[in-house]
C-alpha cells in the first residue's frame, strides 16, 4: 500500500514542479510577453485551416485555448483575475459570445491591458463590428462589401473577381513589422475599414492601393462607395494608453494556411513570388501584439547637481543639474538596452520650460545636463516617449525650485561703491569731528 | 437549436469561402508535401500507435514511401503491445492496425493469445467502442494471418446487440446509458457490423441486413448539403479537444459504409449525387492543417475511390480565368478523387449562362480530348462569348455503359468562368460648359491609354463634362463595375462620382452650382483622377487627368466645415523641437571705472574736511590732563570707533541680530564712559566760565 502511495506523491510533486516554470514565466511587468491566449472560433475547422498561424504561436511558447465562440463555458475572468493574457477573435459571424463574455467583457479585457487580435470578414456580425468600432475602426456598413482592386489584385488562374488583393503598402515601422523587409505582397480577401480620425491611437498597418474600393462585387454600383483608395485600411493596429495592443484585420483568410502557402503575382508585374508575404507579416505582427517586441521600460530616473551624486530635495534657480534615466527594451526573453537618439526630457511646470534630447551611452543610459530656469515653483522632470509601435513611456518626478535666499544675492556691487564710500567717509568724518570738537581749544 | 443553426450557417459560409469557385481539385502534390510536414517523425516514431497508424495509412494512400526509418522502432512497440497481457483493447486494435501496414514479424502464438482475449472482450462488451475494437481486431487478425481461424459463432447475437444501440434516424449511440446519438457512432457501428458480417461463420439473418440498409438510407436522408453540391454529415456533439466535427463524422461514415457494402455484397441504392457530394465536401476542405483532419480526408477519399457503392469522378478546370487577348483555351480535366485517371469518357459543354442576364444559351458541344495530357480542350470559345462573367455547365458522358453503375459523375457541373480581354477606350474628352446655355467653353481630347495633363479652370456657374466610350474586342459596349471620377482638393478633401453610362457613351456632367455645398465652398486646385476597372478588363487603369482650378463663392457662416483630414502617423510620433529657457537678462550696470570715479568724488569732501581741520589748526589741547579723565576720554572714543567698526563688520558679514547684541553692550559702555567724559568736560568749562 505504502509502496503505491509513494509514486503517487512523487507524481504529484513532479506535476507541481512542472507548473513552476510556467508560473514564473507568466505575464508580469518584468516579463511582458503574453502567455495564455484564448482563441474563439466560429467553427473548429478553422483550427485546422489556420493551423500554421496557431502552430507558430504555440511553438513560440504561447498556451492557446481554443473554444467555439458560442461555447457556454467561456470566461476570461474569475474572482477578479483574468485567466488569459490575450484574446484572438476568429469568429466574424458570432452575434453573441457564449458564457459570460460580451462586448463589455472584451473591452474590459483590453482596458485592463490585455491584447486582442480581431479578424472580420464580409458579413461580419454586429458584435464584431462594435468591438472594432470601440477600437476606432469602422468596417464598411454594407455587409456584403469586399475590397476590390482591379489594378492591384493577385493574378490567379481560378479566382477572377479581383477580391484577392496583393497589398504591399505597409507602414514603415521596424518595431511592428520586424526589421526584415516584407518582399512579397500580402494576400488579402475580405472587407475594408476606415479609421476614425478622432482616434489618435489607431494606426493603419496595411492599406489598400489608390485604385481599390469597397463594394459588393455582385451588384452594380449606383452611388460612389463609402470607402475608396488608400483611405481603406486592410489591417490596423491600436496601441492603447495602457499598452494593450490590438490588431484588427478585415480578412480572416489573411491568417489561413491557404494564403500562407499560396504564391503571389501582383497584376501588372511579371515577377511571381513563390510564397506570399502573409506568413511573415502575420508572424511579425503577432510578435508585436503579444509584446515580444517594442515593449520598453524606464528605470532609475535620477537627477543631481553637477558635481554631486545625491538627489537634492529642492533646486535653486540657475543651478546646474544632471539628469539620467535608463531605458530597456524587451526582446521576448530578456531586457536589452534600448538605443535611440530621440529620447527627450522636459522640465515642466504647466508647460515645458526646458525640453532637451538626451544623449545615450548605447547601454541603456540616457543623460543630459542643463541649468534650472530662473523661475521658481514646483517643476517636474517629464519623460514622454511615444514612438510608433513602441509602448509609451510616461515618467515624471516632481521637484521644487526656490528663488535665491536673502544672503545669496551678490554683495559689494561695484556700482554701489560711491554709496559705501559716502557712508564710510561720513563715519570717519564723524569720528574725527567728535574728537576735534570735544578737545579743540 | 439556434446554436446549431448558427454553427451550420458558419460552416456554410466557411466552406463556401474555402471552395468559392466551386471547383474541386483532386488530391495533388500539395497534399503530399503537407502530409510529410504534418506527420513529423520525432525520435524515430510518429508518436502513439494511433498517430502512427494515421500517418502510415495516409502515406499509403498518397503513395509516399516513408516506412523504413520508423519501421524498426514502431514494430518493437507493436510486438510489445501485442505480447503484453496488460495492454488495453484499444491499444491492441491500434497495434494490429499498424501491423496491417508494416507487416511486422509476429508469430501465430501471439495472434492466438490475443484472439482469445478479444473473444472474451466481445462477450462482456457493453459500449459500441468495445465492439468496434474487438471486432476490428478480429478482422485485422483474419487479414494478417491465415494460420489462425477466426470465426464468430454467435454473430447474430452480436449483430443484434450492436443494432440495439441504433436510433430511429440512422444514427447511433456510443453506449446504452448514453442517450446522445451521434453520426460518428453510426460510422463506427457500420464498420463494426461489416466486420461481424464478414466474420460470421454462418449467414446473418437477411432481415437484419435489410433493416440495416434501411438505416443507412435514413442516415443519408439526413445529410446536409451546401449550395455548391457538397454534402456532409453534421455532428451535433462537438468537443473542442477531440474535435469530432463534421469532417471526422463524414469520414467515419464513408469508411463504415464502404466496409459494409463490401462485406454484405448486396446492392445498396444510394443516390450518386450524394456520393459525389461527399467527395466534393472532402475535396473542398483543400489541404487541412492538422494531421488528424488530413487523415480523415485522405482515408475517406480512398474509401470513395475504391468503394463498391460508386466511384465519384471530379471535373476540374486548371484555369477559370480565360483571356481573349492571350487566346486561352478552355481546358477540363476529369479524375477520380485521388487524382488517378478516369475511364474513357467525353466531356460536353451543355449550357452557358451569362451572369448579367438570365437567359442561357444551349451549346451542346463536345470537348476534344488531348490524349497525352488527358485534358479535354475546347479549342475556340463559342461565338456569343464576349468578355464577361459566365457560368459554364458541363456534363460527363461515360463511353462504356457498364461504367455508369460504377462511377458517379454528379450530374451537371457548373463552373463560373471569367473571360477577360483588353477593352478599348475611345472618344475620351473633357469639357467645361457654360451653365445656362450649355455652350462649350473649352474642350480637350484625352488619350486614356497614355499620359494626360489638362489644365482647366471653372467657376460655380459652369459645368464639367467628361465622356468616353468602352468597347469590347468583339465591338460591343462594355460597362465596367468601377468607373469613378475623383476630384481631390489640395487640402486633401476628396469627392468621388460614379460615371454613368447612357447608351454607348459614358458621361458625367458636374454642375458646380449644385455642388458648392458638397465641395464645402473650397476654391482652389482640384486634381482630376479617373479610375476604370472591371474583373474582366485586362487594362483597368487609374489615371491622373490633370487639374481643375475651381473658383467657388465664399462660404456663408453656417456652411458645413470640411471633415478633418487624418493626421499622418509618422508626424504624430516624431521627436519634439527642443526648448531652451531664456534667462532674464542681468541688470544693466555702469562700467566699473565710472563707479570708482564717483567713489573718488564722494570721498573728496572727507579729505576737504581733514584739510580744513589742518587749515584751522585744530588741536587737542582741551584733553584732560589727569589720568582718570584721560582714560575715560580714550575709552569713549575707542567705543565710538568700535561701534563704527561694528557697522563695517555688519556690512561685511555680520547679521542684524549679532550686530544689535554687540551694539547693545557697546551702547551701555558708551553711555557710561560718555557720561563721565562729557560731565568732566562740562565741569571743566563751567569752572573756566565761573573763573
Amino acid at each position: 500500500m505504502a509502496g503505491r502511495k509513494f509514486p503517487t506523491v512523487l507524481l504529484l510533486i513532479l506535476n507541481l514542479l512542472s507548473f513552476l516554470p510556467f508560473l514564473t514565466i507568466s505575464f508580469s511587468p518584468d516579463h511582458p510577453t503574453d502567455r495564455r491566449i484564448l482563441v474563439l472560433l466560429d467553427d473548429l475547422a478553422l483550427k485546422s485551416s489556420h493551423s500554421i498561424f496557431f502552430t507558430s504561436l504555440q511553438s513560440r511558447g504561447f498556451d492557446l485555448d481554443f473554444k467555439l465562440a458560442d461555447d457556454p463555458s467561456i470566461a476570461v475572468k474569475r474572482y477578479g483575475q483574468y485567466l488569459y493574457d490575450g484574446l484572438i477573435l476568429f469568429s466574424p459571424s458570432t452575434d453573441r459570445f457564449g458564457g459570460s463574455l460580451d462586448l463589455e467583457g472584451v473591452l474590459d479585457f483590453v482596458d485592463s491591458g490585455h491584447d486582442l487580435i480581431l479578424a472580420a470578414e464580409t458579413s461580419a456580425s454586429d458584435l464584431i463590428r462594435s468591438v472594432a468600432a470601440e477600437c476606432g475602426v469602422d468596417f464598411d456598413e454594407d455587409p456584403s462589401a469586399m475590397v476590390i482592386d482591379h489594378t492591384g489584385y493577385a493574378v490567379s488562374q481560378i479566382e477572377g473577381d479581383h477580391t484577392l488583393i496583393a497589398a504591399d503598402d505597409f507602414v514603415q515601422s521596424d518595431v511592428i513589422l520586424g526589421s526584415t523587409k516584407i518582399e512579397a505582397p500580402v494576400l488579402f480577401k475580405g472587407t475594408g475599414h476606415s479609421l476614425n480620425p478622432d482616434n489618435s491611437l489607431v494606426l493603419k498597418i496595411l492599406s489598400a492601393s489608390s485604385s481599390a474600393y469597397s463594394a459588393n462585387p455582385a451588384s452594380k454600383l449606383s452611388n460612389p462607395p463609402l470607402l475608396t483608395g488608400s483611405a481603406i485600411s486592410l489591417v490596423s493596429v491600436v496601441q492603447a494608453r495602457n499598452n494593450a495592443r490590438i490588431i484588427i484585420s478585415g480578412s480572416l483568410d489573411l491568417f489561413s494556411n491557404r494564403l500562407f502557402r499560396s504564391g503571389v503575382q501582383k497584376a501588372g508585374s511579371s515577377y511571381k513570388y513563390e510564397k506570399s508575404g502573409n506568413e511573415q507579416f502575420v508572424t511579425e505582427l503577432s510578435k508585436w501584439v503579444f509584446h515580444e517586441r517594442g515593449h520598453l521600460k524606464a528605470v532609475n530616473l535620477k537627477h543631481n547637481m553637477v558635481g554631486g551624486t545625491d538627489e537634492p530635495s529642492m533646486y535653486r534657480i540657475n543651478d546646474d543639474l544632471e539628469f539620467s534615466v535608463e531605458i530597456y527594451e524587451w526582446t521576448g526573453s530578456s531586457w536589452v538596452p534600448y538605443v535611440a537618439n530621440d529620447v527627450q526630457v522636459q522640465f515642466y511646470m504647466m508647460s515645458p520650460y526646458v525640453l532637451k534630447t538626451l544623449s545615450t551611452n548605447e547601454k541603456g543610459l540616457y543623460h543630459t545636463s542643463f541649468k534650472v530656469p530662473d523661475v521658481y515653483g514646483v517643476f517636474q522632470f517629464k519623460v514622454e516617449y511615444q514612438r510608433l509601435g513602441y509602448t509609451g513611456l510616461s515618467l515624471s518626478k516632481q521637484i521644487p525650485v526656490r528663488p535665491f535666499r536673502h544672503n545669496e544675492y551678490e554683495r559689494f556691487i561695484t556700482t554701489a561703491f560711491p554709496y559705501y564710500g559716502a557712508s564710510f567717509s561720513m563715519m570717519a568724518g564723524f569720528f574725527i569731528f567728535s574728537i576735534v570738537y570735544l578737545y579743540n581749544k | 437549436m439556434t446554436r446549431n443553426l448558427g454553427f451550420l450557417v458558419v460552416a456554410l459560409v466557411l466552406v463556401a469561402s474555402l471552395c468559392e469557385a466551386k471547383i474541386f481539385n483532386p488530391i495533388s502534390d500539395s497534399h503530399r508535401s503537407a502530409a510529410l510536414q504534418l506527420f513529423s517523425v520525432s525520435d524515430g516514431s510518429f508518436g502513439s500507435l494511433e498517430e502512427t497508424y494515421e500517418a502510415l495509412r495516409t502515406f499509403e494512400v498518397l503513395g509516399i514511401e516513408k516506412k523504413a526509418d520508423t519501421r524498426a522502432s514502431t514494430c518493437a512497440t507493436v510486438v510489445d503491445t501485442i505480447g503484453s497481457p496488460s495492454s488495453a483493447l484499444k491499444d491492441l486494435f491500434q497495434a494490429l492496425r499498424v501491423n496491417g501496414i508494416l507487416k511486422c514479424e509476429l508469430n501465430d502464438e501471439a495472434f492466438k493469445g490475443i484472439m482469445s482475449r478479444i473473444k472474451d472482450a466481445i462477450n462482456d462488451a457493453h459500449s459500441l467502442l468495445d465492439y468496434y475494437y474487438s471486432i476490428g481486431g478480429l478482422m485485422l487478425i483474419k487479414d494478417q494471418t491465415s494460420e489462425v481461424a477466426v470465426h464468430l459463432g454467435d454473430a447474430d447475437r452480436i449483430f443484434r446487440s450492436i443494432k440495439a444501440l441504433s436510433q430511429g434516424d440512422g444514427r447511433w449511440r456510443f453506449s446504452s446509458n448514453n442517450p446522445e446519438s451521434s453520426t460518428y457512432a453510426a460510422g463506427v457501428a457500420l464498420e463494426t457490423l461489416a466486420g461481424v458480417v464478414s466474420l460470421a461463420s454462418s449467414e446473418i439473418d437477411h432481415s437484419l441486413i435489410a433493416t440495416l440498409k434501411n438505416d443507412i438510407v435514413k442516415l443519408f436522408d439526413g445529410i446536409e448539403k451546401y449550395d455548391d453540391g457538397a454534402c456532409y454529415f453534421d455532428e451535433k456533439i462537438i468537443d473542442a479537444h477531440m474535435h469530432q466535427g463534421s469532417l471526422s463524422a463524414s469520414s467515419v461514415v464513408v469508411h463504415g459504409l464502404t466496409a459494409f457494402v463490401t462485406a454484405a455484397r448486396g446492392s445498396l441504392n444510394l443516390p450518386g449525387d450524394k456520393i459525389s457530394g461527399l467527395a466534393k465536401f472532402f475535396l473542398g476542405i483543400g489541404v487541412p492543417g492538422s494531421a488528424k483532419d488530413l487523415y480523415h480526408q485522405i482515408v475517406a477519399l480512398a474509401c470513395l475511390e475504391n468503394s463498391r457503392v460508386s466511384v465519384p469522378l471530379i471535373l476540374s478546370l486548371p484555369a477559370t480565368v480565360l483571356s481573349v487577348s492571350r487566346k486561352d483555351q478552355l481546358k477540363v480535366r476529369v479524375n477520380t478523387v485521388l487524382g488517378s485517371a478516369a475511364p474513357p469518357l467525353s466531356v460536353k459543354l451543355v449550357q452557358i449562362f451569362s451572369s448579367g442576364s438570365k437567359d442561357a444559351s444551349v451549346i451542346d458541344q463536345e470537348l476534344k480530348l488531348d490524349p497525352e495530357s488527358a485534358v479535354h480542350v475546347l479549342e475556340t470559345l463559342p461565338k456569343n462569348v464576349d468578355v464577361g462573367k459566365y457560368i459554364f455547365s458541363f456534363e460527363i458522358l461515360l463511353h462504356d455503359p457498364e461504367h455508369k453503375k460504377i462511377y458517379a459523375t454528379g450530374g451537371r457541373t457548373t463552373v463560373p468562368l471569367y473571360v477577360t480581354g483588353v477593352i478599348s477606350v475611345d472618344h475620351a474628352e473633357i469639357a467645361i460648359l457654360d451653365s445656362d446655355l450649355g455652350s462649350v467653353e473649352i474642350q480637350k481630347k484625352l488619350d486614356l491609354s497614355g499620359e494626360n495633363a489638362v489644365a482647366l479652370s471653372a467657376n460655380h456657374l459652369q459645368k464639367l463634362r467628361l465622356s468616353f466610350q468602352l468597347t469590347t474586342p468583339f465591338g460591343r459596349t462594355f460597362k465596367p463595375h468601377q468607373a469613378f471620377l475623383k476630384l481631390r482638393h489640395e487640402s486633401g478633401v476628396e469627392h468621388i462620382f460614379v460615371v454613368g453610362s447612357s447608351g454607348k457613351k459614358f458621361e458625367i456632367v458636374l454642375d458646380f452650382l449644385g455642388l458648392v455645398e458638397k465641395f464645402f465652398y473650397l476654391s482652389g486646385r482640384y486634381d482630376i483622377q479617373l479610375t476604370v476597372g472591371d474583373t474582366v478588363m485586362e487594362n483597368s487603369f487609374l489615371q491622373l487627368l490633370g487639374y481643375l482650378e475651381l473658383d467657388l463663392p465664399d462660404a456663408p457662416e453656417k456652411a458645413a466645415r470640411p471633415p478633418p483630414q487624418p493626421v499622418h502617423p509618422y508626424s504624430r510620433y516624431g521627436p519634439k523641437a527642443e526648448i531652451t529657457h531664456i534667462f532674464r537678462a542681468p541688470e544693466k550696470r555702469p562700467p566699473r571705472d565710472l563707479s570708482f570715479v564717483f567713489l573718488g568724488l564722494v570721498l573728496l569732501p572727507f579729505f576737504g574736511f581733514v584739510a580744513g581741520l589742518f587749515y584751522l589748526r585744530a588741536n587737542l589741547r582741551n584733553l584732560p590732563k589727569s589720568t582718570v579723565p584721560v582714560t575715560f576720554a580714550m575709552l569713549f572714543h575707542l567705543g565710538i570707533a568700535a561701534v563704527l567698526l561694528l557697522y563695517t563688520f555688519f556690512w561685511l558679514k555680520l547679521d542684524l541680530f549679532t550686530t544689535l547684541k554687540a551694539l547693545g553692550f557697546l551702547g551701555m559702555f558708551l553711555t557710561f564712559v560718555g557720561h563721565r567724559t562729557l560731565s568732566h568736560l562740562a565741569s571743566t568749562s563751567a569752572k573756566l566760565k565761573s573763573a
